[in-house]
């Protein structure tokens, strides 16, 4: 296999073996890591899967892997960091086209030179790919804003398992030509097909940023707090209350805390960080800070970072903003002197859980828990994702949870796309 | 379709004879949409007032082998409700109910028939409002919304129908009813309520919407800027977006527009401006100002002629009904007229906008622009008389010529009327054969009998022809 890889992608396709563990998930280890270079590259290491029935665990950097269920079979992971060029960026347009393997942080630096960026900020921001962010749709605190890649991916350029090459969407910021598959592809894990080029929508840098922080005394002050600010005629970019987090001397991380973005026109910032004050006070803040420069780039990158840790299990609820107050404070009573953290997106109904692993750990009794949890939430139309967690806890459970009626639909469009089974097999829903 | 009297004994037997129509003065309302070029004649027309319903009357469709169409306010622009296989049209006015408002959680929960301006009237009061807003507002419903993943003008800041739904209770084309996406932001699978919204109801009928309110801003600036000329004004809009402003809404007309709306309506529009940009900035009254005056100083620097404010809410309505009126009023222009819908990237605007002036002197077919221009997403209407055998002929080139442009220069054929049976020999412009057999692939596994709304979307063999192009291989429908 590797030499006929080595054929296909060249010496420098093929990750040197040393480097192979940074691949690693779920406790396997890919028995090879090949880097193509160009597209065809990945038709034909697609193509060669196909003819061996080998495995295609698509990657990027990594940072994503851990996410889904464990493997069925882990041959190849085909990982595009070497597909890293910008393909087509007119600023004046306000969208950009990047091949998939770009680093996210490397697209905002050239961005940032036209005054403008993608308004993307999940975890690991600092290195996962805008493949993977679209093949994850994973996102961070400007969702509240800016929405998830649901909302900014334009067009895709997709391989499939059998190597042709297909294009969704397109270039353009409003286009109905056709069916919408590029809704298909974002969040399929690569399971449908390799995202090698993503064209996206990108906003102009605002004028001002400031984050506010204020402190209360407990979960339901604080979140009442948070809501109330979305609601309001503020317009915030994020609205997170965290609990028994450390977010670098800024807040005082045993408190239950608030931390709200606001970013615009200088004197819209200042009238919303008046009004969000006046809020906090009327709902019983204990101390409110403003902060701007080095520090709030900070604070952010700490809060966009919550669920960018490998030592912890990740559980994220998605729930209605209405139902977070209830669910935070039974995490919050239940977890805190065993270390859960608690993070929530609050206009978009995110409550993320950290929740520490020690040699101790009980996984029957973890995955019991993280269960009914799970069925709570399902009770108010809400859902659980197991985000990270050791693969003792993968055996007790689903991380996904059930998918409804719509299960059937799904695990078609999986046999279609992908009869063979060679993209991320047993990693995404169930049988997809 | 096998049996059509027996089947239209059946639907009458399950939904009374008052609610099938099959009166050939009747049905003949229901032969075209907003698209009057367009036309088939439906064998029966049936009321649906519930989900289980659309279901059993899906379940007979399939019984007798008969094509099925859901109609809403029949505002389409692309004929993509015609009943071109004959078949049964199933109207969903009926299912106009608003179910639910939570607006703690910014959510209504709406049937099909709801038209999309009584849900905003539902809950402006309270401050809120549902963002899409396509120019046929008063009329169109969300189910049709859905289908067609309807835009509008605000849709340049606010982001279109897909943006702003997020779940759906379907009657699957066997009579299935499903739910897909739900009431939450995110759930675990496939994005299949992202893939059913747009799909032109092939899919499926949606016979249930969550959908997203939106606050209503605190403030708005709206003004109305005139040019001497539509390079000026096109130059003007590419600057702005260039600049980084996204107004909520940036919307342009030309001069033909201008005249049909002055003579149906007066709204005291300069007759002799060539160019005219209605712009609206939304949002936070404080610090607004700032973006105003950038926007005048770009006015400027394109040789604006003249910029006049909205003074309070009534004047800026007026502005709004002008540039939604502007659909109304081209029957003052010529006895009929197409709508084209293409998409080009923002910094083309001025090259395309020539292009097309340039197609029109050729073909000697007058065109009246009118269209979101922060978006890209041009509208020219190409204006004839379907009496005129030549007019017709030279139409085709007009619009053939004018999705090629729109394709050449990186854009797209459609940008919020959907492709129906309009568009559909386009297709091939911007999709390879290989696009088009995953897009057929996946409406087969909804679709699998292709009873559901056939003969849409997908090019045929003479498509290709007619584009000069090899026939594909592939056979999509």
């Amino acid at each position: 296999m590797h030499d006929e890889l080595k054929h296909i992608v060249g010496e420098a396709g093929i990750l040197p073996e040393a480097q192979i563990a940074d691949y690693a998930f779920d406790g396997y280890v890919p028995k090879t890591v090949v880097l193509p270079a160009s597209v065809q590259e990945v038709q034909d290491v697609l193509r060669f899967a196909s003819k061996k029935t080998l495995s295609v665990i698509p990657a990027g950097t990594g940072t994503k892997l851990g996410i889904g269920n464990l493997p069925q079979k882990v041959d190849i992971v085909l990982a595009l960091t070497r597909l890293n060029r910008v393909v087509e960026y007119e600023p004046a347009d306000l969208t950009v086209t990047v091949e998939a393997g770009i680093r996210l942080a490397a697209l905002q630096t050239e961005l940032a030179e036209h005054r403008q960026f993608l308004p993307l900020d999940p975890p690991y921001s600092d290195r996962c790919t805008i493949g993977g962010i679209v093949s994850a749709n994973a996102s961070g605190p400007l969702r509240l804003r800016h929405g998830t890649a649901r909302n900014q991916v334009l067009g895709l350029r997709v391989v499939h398992a059998n190597g042709t090459v297909v294009k969704s969407g397109g270039k353009v910021v409003k286009n109905v030509a056709g069916y919408d598959l590029n809704k298909l592809y974002i969040g399929a894990f690569g399971t449908l097909g390799i995202v090698t080029e993503v064209t996206l929508k990108l906003s102009p840098i605002p004028g001002r940023e400031a984050i506010l922080t204020a402190g209360f005394e407990n979960v339901q002050d604080a979140v009442k707090a948070g809501l109330n600010v979305v609601g309001s005629q503020t317009l915030p970019m994020f609205v997170n209350f965290l609990s028994n987090f450390e977010t670098g001397g800024t807040t005082d991380g045993k408190r239950p805390t608030l931390i709200v973005g606001f970013g615009g026109d200088p004197k819209t910032v200042s009238w919303q960080l008046e009004r969000c004050e006046k809020t906090m006070e009327q709902n019983g803040a204990i101390g409110v800070t403003i902060i701007e420069g080095e520090p709030r780039r900070h604070l952010h990158v700490a809060v966009r970072e919550f669920a960018a840790s490998a030592e912890n299990v990740i559980a994220k609820l998605n729930l209605k903003r209405t139902d977070i107050a209830e669910f935070a404070a039974r995490v919050v009573a239940e977890g805190s002197d065993r270390g859960v953290q608690v993070m929530a997106l609050l206009g978009s109904g995110v409550l993320y859980l950290a929740v520490p692993v020690t040699p101790d750990t009980d996984f029957q009794v973890f995955a019991q828990h993280l269960t009914e949890l799970r069925q709570s939430a399902m009770q108010t139309r809400g859902n659980l994702i197991v985000e990270n967690a050791p693969p003792e806890l993968k055996q007790q459970m689903d991380v996904w949870g059930p998918l409804g009626d719509a299960a059937g639909l799904m695990k078609q469009v999986k046999v279609r796309f992908d009869p063979s089974g060679l993209l991320n097999p047993g990693r995404f829903v169930s049988s997809c | 379709m096998r049996q059509k009297e027996q089947l239209i004994a059946e639907l009458s037997a399950r939904l009374g004879t008052k609610n099938v129509l099959t009166d050939a003065t009747a049905l003949s309302v229901y032969e075209c949409d907003a698209a009057p070029s367009f036309k088939a004649m439906p064998d029966v027309v049936v009321f649906a007032d519930t989900a289980q319903q659309v279901s059993d009357i899906v379940k007979l469709a399939n019984k007798y082998d008969a094509p099925f169409i859901a109609r809403g306010g029949g505002t389409g622009l692309s004929g993509g409700i015609l009943s071109v296989q004959g078949g049964i049209i199933i109207a969903l006015n009926r299912m106009d109910r608003i179910l639910e408002i939570d607006l703690e959680n910014e959510r209504a929960v709406v049937e099909p028939g709801v038209v999309n301006l009584l849900l905003t009237q539902a809950v402006q009061n309270r401050g809120y409002h549902y963002a899409p807003d396509p120019s046929s507002q008063k009329a169109c419903t969300i189910g049709g919304n859905i289908a067609e993943n309807s835009g509008g003008p605000h849709t340049l800041k606010y982001g279109v129908t897909s943006d702003h739904v997020l779940g759906l209770e379907v009657v699957l084309p066997d009579g299935e009813i499903i739910e897909l996406g739900g009431t939450v932001e995110e759930t675990p699978g496939y994005d299949l309520r992202g893939v059913m919204i747009g799909s032109e109801g092939t899919f499926g009928i949606v016979t249930k919407a969550i959908v997203r309110l939106t606050r209503n801003p605190q403030a708005y600036q709206t003004a109305l800027a005139i040019f001497e000329t539509m390079d000026d004004a096109s130059n003007a809009v590419s600057t702005i977006i260039g600049e980084g402003i996204i107004p909520a809404a940036l919307e342009m007309m030309d001069s033909l527009v201008i005249r049909a709306l002055e003579e149906a309506f007066a709204f005291g529009f300069p007759l002799d401006a060539e160019a005219i940009l209605i712009v609206e900035l939304d949002g936070i009254e404080a610090g607004m100002q700032n973006q105003t005056d950038q926007i005048l100083e770009v006015f400027k620097q394109h040789n604006a002629r003249q910029v006049d404010y909205a003074k309070d809410e009534t004047e800026r309505q007026q502005l709004w009904k002008a540039r939604k009126s502007a659909f109304g009023s081209f029957g003052r222009l010529a006895p009929n007229y197409i709508t084209q819908d293409g998409v080009v990237p923002r910094t083309t605007l001025p090259k395309v906008l020539r292009r097309i002036s340039e197609i029109s002197e050729k073909y000697q077919i007058p065109i009246a622009n009118v269209f979101h221009a922060g978006d890209g997403n041009i509208h020219p209407i190409v204006l004839f008389n379907e009496r005129d055998a030549d007019q017709c002929e030279r139409v085709e080139h007009v619009n053939m010529e004018i999705l090629t442009v729109c394709a050449e220069v990186g854009g797209t054929i459609t940008g919020e009327h959907g492709i129906g049976v309009e568009k559909m020999d386009y297709m091939p412009l911007i999709f390879s054969p290989a696009d088009l057999q995953v897009m057929a692939t996946v409406k087969h596994i909804f679709n699998p009998t292709g009873l559901c709304n056939p003969g849409k979307i997908f090019p045929t063999a003479e498509s290709y022809e007619k584009l000069g192009l090899q026939p594909s291989e592939f056979l999509y429908s």
